[in-house]
């Protein structure tokens, strides 16, 4: 009886050990990778900072005018070619021969008419 | 034989309770191992994070500067810095030699006598190096000789905001502008960019955009160099929220330069510099007028004949010999007119309103070189009346045109700032100035002198500007000078419901062909602030208005580019 009792107790014991050696095993793995991957964010931020520094100078809007005026050829807005929304819809009414047609019309059967 | 039984059986009971003692000790002393365990291992944890965190955030780290777009003016990068210890180096010839080689702007005399020193254990070789430098130092493989990574500050934008922002020096502590009011009166501010325990903040925004910035910038570098001036300023500011979207002052400096020693030549003249604005002052004296119910729109003065005070004379440049409305004397920026207006308010109630809005004290900003106004030290019937046409009395450019805003915004002045701001806290900092009829007036004057006054060349069309100008002449020694003269323009668009403000300053300006030999503000300080709000007012999101003779300007200066 005591015997068997032993017996288990050390299995248990063995067992325990060795789910305690794995569970240790891979919470180092773990937190080995953890350590990795935040000095990966912290590498990756610092990356990020460096590449947003260099996309604001890169986007110096001196330098966009230099270039702008080297290649494309841009002018100055002027006042009168803004225009609001309500200018546009009076240029829709001018276009108004392009309106729905009446019935109930679908582009099938415009492109069969056509053909 | 009954004793040694009892003994034996006192014996036993006395061991039975001896194990149990220890068996308890066992058991306690096991719960308490247990508990530890549990403790240490499985509520532990975060507590530690948590202090090892608080490690590494143990300073504040030093937000970025964006603009009010997101666009980034300030950041902290990453550098190598290269280090020696001089007691680990094996061959002191060969290392001063080998890294003087490598790194050419490193002095090889200078590295020798710095590492021969004495108990030194820590040198400075290099602070900052590039990358490539500190691949090629690396691989030069001498003992005692170390990187180190610091934080260096850098400047994306370059000169473009470099008065606004500011700079830090070496070990990254703010000097100048926002960057220095980051470390000194803004530290609680800054300390709220921090994000709690991660090593990173929010960006401090500032109220400036970036593209506006530039215009002031290009435009003015172009006036400058066309009335060939000894330096030049430009200020846009909004109306409403008193926020500054753009402040220029050239010559400017380039922050990322490695030495910081910029002169006085490249000072931020709009806050440490005061000037004698001359006319544009004379809108304040105007707000004054109508204030104090002195004057009305219908008033009238005699502006025939020079006004005399003691044995001084007071005479106009664009001398008109009648009596002039007030409308008149506005627009043709008569010195006698507002001379006399302001002698009709009197010299008290005059010194009084210029202490209320504010042109009597130093203004404080966030950026921290501000300049206190040089006034007067007696006030006279003569320095009231030379002050009524702003001279006498030297003020902030920013001071000037934030009293400007005041009296174009309903009479409410909103103190101006540098950092972003809503229109709810403007509304809790304004502080009322004149009476909004006031300020209707004062309107109706800024957009006639825009359309046939001193201005006129500042009506952009579709956006309805008003605005000011001033020549003044610059005092050298002692004495004002006929041909050095400060030339400026204060205006505001759309004049129907103010809402952006514009400074622009020239100082000397030299008359060119183009200008028929003139070199008063009418000539270049209004042209420039011309072409700055032609370019700034779509980006500002101001609706133009075309009147038909606007329509009718646009096509003839179309036509005229073309031929």
């Amino acid at each position: 009886m005591l015997k068997l009792a032993n017996f288990t107790l050390v299995l248990v014991t063995l067992g325990t050990a060795s789910t305690l050696y794995n569970l240790e095993h891979t919470t180092r793995a773990q937190e080995r990778s953890i350590a990795k991957a935040k000095a990966e964010m912290v590498d990756n931020a610092e990356a990020i900072k460096l590449l947003k520094a260099e996309w604001s100078s890169l986007n110096r809007p001196e330098r966009i005018q230099q270039l702008a005026e080297q290649h494309l050829g841009m002018k100055r807005l002027e006042p009168d070619q803004i225009v609001t929304a309500a200018d546009l819809r009076m240029r829709l009414e001018a276009l108004s021969k392009v309106s729905k047609p009446e019935g109930n019309v679908t582009i099938d059967d415009i492109l069969k008419k056509m053909q | 034989m009954v004793e040694p039984k009892i003994i034996d059986r006192k014996r036993g009971l006395a061991g039975q309770n001896r194990i149990r003692l220890l068996g308890l000790a066992y058991v306690a002393f096991f719960s308490i191992i247990g508990t530890q365990l549990v403790r240490l291992t499985v509520l532990e944890p975060e507590e530690g994070e948590a202090r090892r965190i608080a490690r590494e955030v143990d300073h504040i780290p030093r937000p970025d500067i964006v603009d009010r777009n997101g666009v980034v003016l300030a950041t902290d990068v990453s550098v190598a810095s290269l280090f020696a210890d001089p007691r680990k180096i094996l061959d002191m010839e060969e290392a001063v030699e080998l890294i003087s080689t490598t790194l050419p702007d490193v002095d090889a005399a200078d590295l020798r006598k710095k590492l021969n020193a004495p108990g030194r254990a820590f040198v400075w070789i290099k602070r900052q190096v590039s990358p490539e430098e500190r691949d090629a130092v690396y691989n030069l493989g001498i003992p005692g000789v170390a990187f180190v990574n610091e934080r260096k500050r850098v400047y994306p934008q370059g000169r473009l905001a470099a008065h606004t922002v500011g700079y830090v020096d070496v070990d990254t502590k703010g000097i100048a502008g926002i960057e220095k009011y980051l470390d000194n009166a803004g530290a609680i501010y800054t300390a709220s960019l921090a994000e709690p325990g991660r090593p990173t903040s929010s960006p401090a925004q500032l109220s400036m955009d970036i593209n506006v910035q530039h215009v002031v910038a290009d435009e003015l570098s172009k006036a400058m160099t066309k009335f060939k001036c000894i330096a030049a300023g430009g200020i846009v500011m909004d109306i409403h929220t008193g926020e500054v979207i753009a402040l220029v002052s050239l010559p400017d400096f380039n922050p990322n330069a490695e030495s910081k020693n910029f002169g006085k030549d490249q000072q931020n003249r709009m806050l440490s510099g005061v000037y004698e604005l001359g006319s544009v002052i004379k809108a304040v004296t105007f707000a004054m007028a109508f204030d104090y119910g002195t004057i009305t729109m219908n008033s009238k003065y005699d502006a025939r004949f020079p006004l005399v005070i003691g044995s001084a004379r007071i005479s106009d440049f664009h001398a008109q010999r009648r009596v002039l409305t007030i409308p008149e004397i506005f627009t043709n920026s008569s010195n006698i007119g507002t001379a006399k207006m302001a002698l009709d308010v009197g010299i008290e109630r005059h010194k009084a309103f210029l202490e209320r809005v504010g042109l009597l004290d130093r203004l404080l900003t966030e950026v921290p070189e501000t300049a206190r106004p040089l006034l007067p030290k007696r006030w006279g019937k003569l320095v009231s009346a030379t002050a009524s046409f702003g001279h006498g009395f030297a003020v902030q450019p920013l001071q000037g045109l934030s009293v400007v805003t005041g009296i174009l915004n309903d009479g409410s002045m909103v103190p101006p700032t540098f950092m972003m701001r809503s229109k709810e806290e403007a509304d809790v900092l304004a502080k009322q100035i004149v009476k909004p009829g006031v300020s209707r007036d004062m309107q109706t004057l800024f957009r006639l002198n825009a359309v046939e006054g001193t201005a006129s060349k500042a009506d952009v069309p579709g956006y309805r500007v008003g605005g000011k100008t001033g020549t003044a002449e610059k005092v050298v020694h002692g004495r004002y000078s006929k041909d050095q003269r400060l030339a400026s323009f204060i205006g505001a668009f759309p004049m129907d419901n103010p809402h952006y403000a514009i400074l622009v300053m020239l100082d000397e300006p030299k008359p060119t062909p183009e200008t028929y030999g003139f070199a008063t503000s009418g000539w270049n300080a209004v042209p420039t602030a011309a072409n700055i709000i032609a370019r700034i007012a779509p980006m500002l999101g101001v609706d133009p208005v075309l009147t038909q003779a606007d329509q009718a300007k646009l096509d003839k200066s179309r036509k005229a580019k073309k031929g």
